[in-house]
């Protein structure tokens, strides 16, 4: 292994020298690398570098995290100090950190935050190019996020994303009287009436969940052909095909278990657990809960847990969506090199894979190579999560991403719309209205 | 008169009427509306302790175990609490701040109020007004503009950031708390020690903030608490996982995800608020008659 100083020019295939590892070895060997050339820097004197992230998802995604780090550190001298920030609490830290010009050198931030702050990161192309070549190329949801909108300039690397398919009990879907789960939205509407008929209903967040709620009403709009804005950010919520995806979120809602218009990320975990519904929609959280409970009788049910793709609608393409997390290079950091060497080094196989592997699934990949990973497969009932940066549309869909896309999103305005005509409390037409009109003031300048 | 009053006292009590010190008026009157705010107070603790004593198969099963109750009782959650996570660490952290805070809005405060109220300048008034008014501006639209300070000073990721920053909410409301208790303290009492000499700071110090110890009383425990439950510039201004508050750093600590810890976040939550509770029911009177009224004339 060689021992770089801060003050060495660092070439960054510096994670090969970790292949002498277990663990590095069985990473390189599952996952396809071409061999490009690692790009050089000049790392600055006395370099140290602060991070911020979301807090873990798993015990071993910190775990990992701050194993590879660490591993940084012995091998290049580079100081790097990591702090956890709670999931929510992660953009206002984000929005400071932009705003005054201090603070962490890298923030993992959340999906739009590139975007919205894109004019203050450094330009990280080159480590991008690099990482692309070498593994297999970027996803499109991955391309979208990292590069400054209309531009092929990189200002993020996208590290992972987390999604949200269907969640099911296999024993009461076939009870239902399904062998598989539906494909398509009409069988997914007589399977939760299906459920419902057999007293396990089926649950989906219409609250004000970030992840949950959001995964849902933004798959229902979109399977319809929905969507808020257009390419040229008009705002097209008030559609037919929305009007006809809230009728249908009308009749879904009769389906399900009482309440679900206050539930946030963690009630539907709750329900399921607690044998509540039948069926929801989550990350692999909810199956590891169930895998790892310290009851007996809800940890053997893990064997009924299954997962699927959210049905396909009318526009005859998956329309799930991701939360993404998003490596950005402050430009007030004092040592730009040293935080590009950092994130290179975190991205090659030897740490990527290790960490992916001992994330169980919570994260998936953004680099195509890395759906060779050994963690997918672990399980098969984590393959569907595999996928999720390949398919999944991003939350401006069709629009760019923009201050007032994110703010769309941040207003809850899509949610809204759908609880209020799925609850009765408004009709669709009115409900969509509602929406244009919310949407229009962010869209006004 | 007095045969008016032997008529009435000699009248035999009407029966099925219920006297005004009977007890089942006393009951309907007092002791049941009392009770219903005991547990409409109490409710809260309770729910937070039970749960904090739940092992995580009650907590998610309902059909087998009360709610209301635990049924095996459990510390797993107050040991990942107090030894898996740095909670005493914040806890000091958090203590340490609000009383630095609490002191120093204090201090600032009482000579505000006391120029506002007994120097009477010219638009004194105004500027009472004005104090009160920046109490109203909401600390999410304050962070940003705070935290340039806080950069600029040097003082991001330390515990000043937030001592120094959390009078900006504490002085206006308590100068604004201090100046009705001022007016509420005879001025001859003032006048009789300036005829004896005394000067300004001497009347502050020797008269009026000894009569005035209910209003500092009630002032410091709202400042207090308020320090102890902020959140947004806690959350803004430090970084460092055991320089967090108590309310920041359960957050991070004990939420992954979509999956709450929720043993462990109740009993966070009740060892938290275990301080703020002794700190009311010290000086409960003093607060209560801060509230009722100072010195009388």
């Amino acid at each position: 292994m060689t021992k770089f100083t801060r003050r060495d020019s660092i070439a960054l295939g510096l994670g090969a020298a970790a292949v002498l590892s277990p663990l590095g070895r069985f990473a390189k060997a599952a996952v396809p690398v071409a061999d490009v050339p690692a790009p050089k820097f000049e790392i600055e004197d006395g370099a140290s570098l602060r991070v911020l992230r979301p807090a873990k998802f798993v015990p071993a995604d910190e775990e990992y995290f701050n194993k590879n780090t660490k591993k940084f550190t012995d091998t290049t001298g580079i100081d790097v100090r990591v702090d956890y920030q709670a999931w929510e609490d992660l953009r206002p830290q984000t929005a400071v950190t932009a705003n005054t010009g201090a603070g962490p050198d890298v923030v993992l931030g959340w999906t739009d935050d590139p975007h919205l702050y894109s004019d203050k990161l450094v330009d990280i192309t080159d480590i991008a190019d690099y990482l692309g070549k070498k593994y297999g190329g970027w996803y499109p949801l991955s391309e979208l996020y990292g590069k400054k909108f209309g531009t092929d300039t990189w200002v993020a690397i996208p590290f992972g994303g987390t999604g949200g398919p269907a969640v099911y009990r296999k024993s009461w879907v076939n009870e239902a009287g399904f062998d598989e789960f539906p494909k398509d939205l009409d069988g997914f509407l007589k399977l939760c009436q299906g459920l419902k008929k057999i007293g396990h209903p089926a649950g989906f967040a219409l609250g004000h969940a970030v992840g949950d709620g959001n995964s849902f009403v933004h798959w229902l709009v979109w399977s319809h052909g929905g969507f808020m804005i257009d390419e040229n950010q008009k705002v097209t919520i008030n559609s037919n095909e929305t009007i006809e995806a809230l009728e249908y979120a009308k009749a879904l809602y009769e389906t399900f278990v009482p309440g679900t218009q206050s539930w946030l990320d963690s009630n539907n975990n709750k329900a399921m657990l607690a044998g509540e519904i039948g069926l929801t929609q989550n990350g692999v959280s909810l199956y590891n809960a169930f895998k790892k409970s310290e009851d007996p009788n809800i940890a053997k049910l893990a064997e009924d847990v299954y997962h699927a793709p959210m049905p396909i609608g009318p526009v005859g393409r998956p329309t799930a969506t991701a939360l993404v997390v998003n490596a950005m290079i402050f430009s007030h950091t004092e040592y730009p090199n040293a935080a590009k060497a950092y994130l290179t080094f975190m991205m090659e196989a030897e740490q990527y894979d290790t960490w992916l592997t001992a994330s169980s699934g919570y994260w998936s990949q953004p680099l195509k190579a890395y759906s060779e990973s050994a963690v997918w497969s672990s399980d098969p009932k984590i393959l569907v999560y595999r996928d999720t940066m390949k398919d999944a549309l991003w939350l401006s869909y069709k629009g760019p991403i923009s201050e007032a896309s994110a703010a769309v999103v941040a207003d809850y305005v899509m949610l809204d719309m759908v609880a209020s005509a799925a609850t009765g409390s408004a009709t669709p037409q009115e409900a969509a209205a509602e929406a244009e009109r919310r949407a229009k003031r962010y869209f006004k300048s | 008169m007095t045969d008016a009053v032997q008529q009435v006292a000699a009248k035999p009590a009407r029966t099925g009427v219920i006297s005004w010190h009977s007890t089942p008026r006393r009951v309907a009157t007092i002791y049941l509306p009392l009770a219903c705010f005991v547990v409409v107070l109490l409710f809260p603790f309770y729910w937070m302790t039970i749960t904090t004593l739940k092992p995580n198969h009650e907590l998610y099963n309902y059909k087998d175990y009360n709610p209301f109750f635990v049924h095996s009782p459990t510390l797993v959650n107050v040991k990942k609490l107090l030894f898996d996570t740095e909670y005493p660490q914040w806890l000091f952290t958090t203590m340490s701040i609000a009383i630095a805070a609490t002191v120093l809005s204090i201090f600032a405060s009482v000579l505000a109020a006391y120029a506002i109220q007994r120097l009477r300048f010219r638009g004194s008034q105004w500027v009472g007004l004005a104090i009160y008014l920046a109490y109203l501006v909401p600390p999410s639209i304050l962070f940003i503009p705070l935290a340039t300070m806080v950069f600029k000073l040097g003082l991001y990721d330390s515990p000043f950031a937030l001592i120094l920053t959390y009078p900006t909410f504490l002085i206006p409301f308590c100068t604004w708390l201090l100046i009705g208790y001022f007016k509420s303290i005879p001025y001859e009492l003032e006048e009789c020690a300036m005829i004896d000499g005394a000067t300004r700071l001497q009347i502050l110090r020797k008269i009026t903030l000894p009569l005035a110890v209910p209003g500092l009383i009630s002032a410091g425990i709202f400042a207090f608490t308020l320090s102890w439950n902020e959140f947004i510039y806690a959350l803004a201004f430090i970084q460092s996982s055991e320089k967090k508050t108590v309310p920041v750093a359960v957050l991070t600590q004990l939420v992954q995800g979509d999956d709450y810890q929720w043993g462990a976040l109740m009993a966070g939550a009740l060892f938290g608020s275990i301080p703020v509770a002794l700190f009311y029911s010290f000086f409960v009177d003093y607060y209560v008659s801060s509230l009722t009224g100072a010195v009388k004339e």
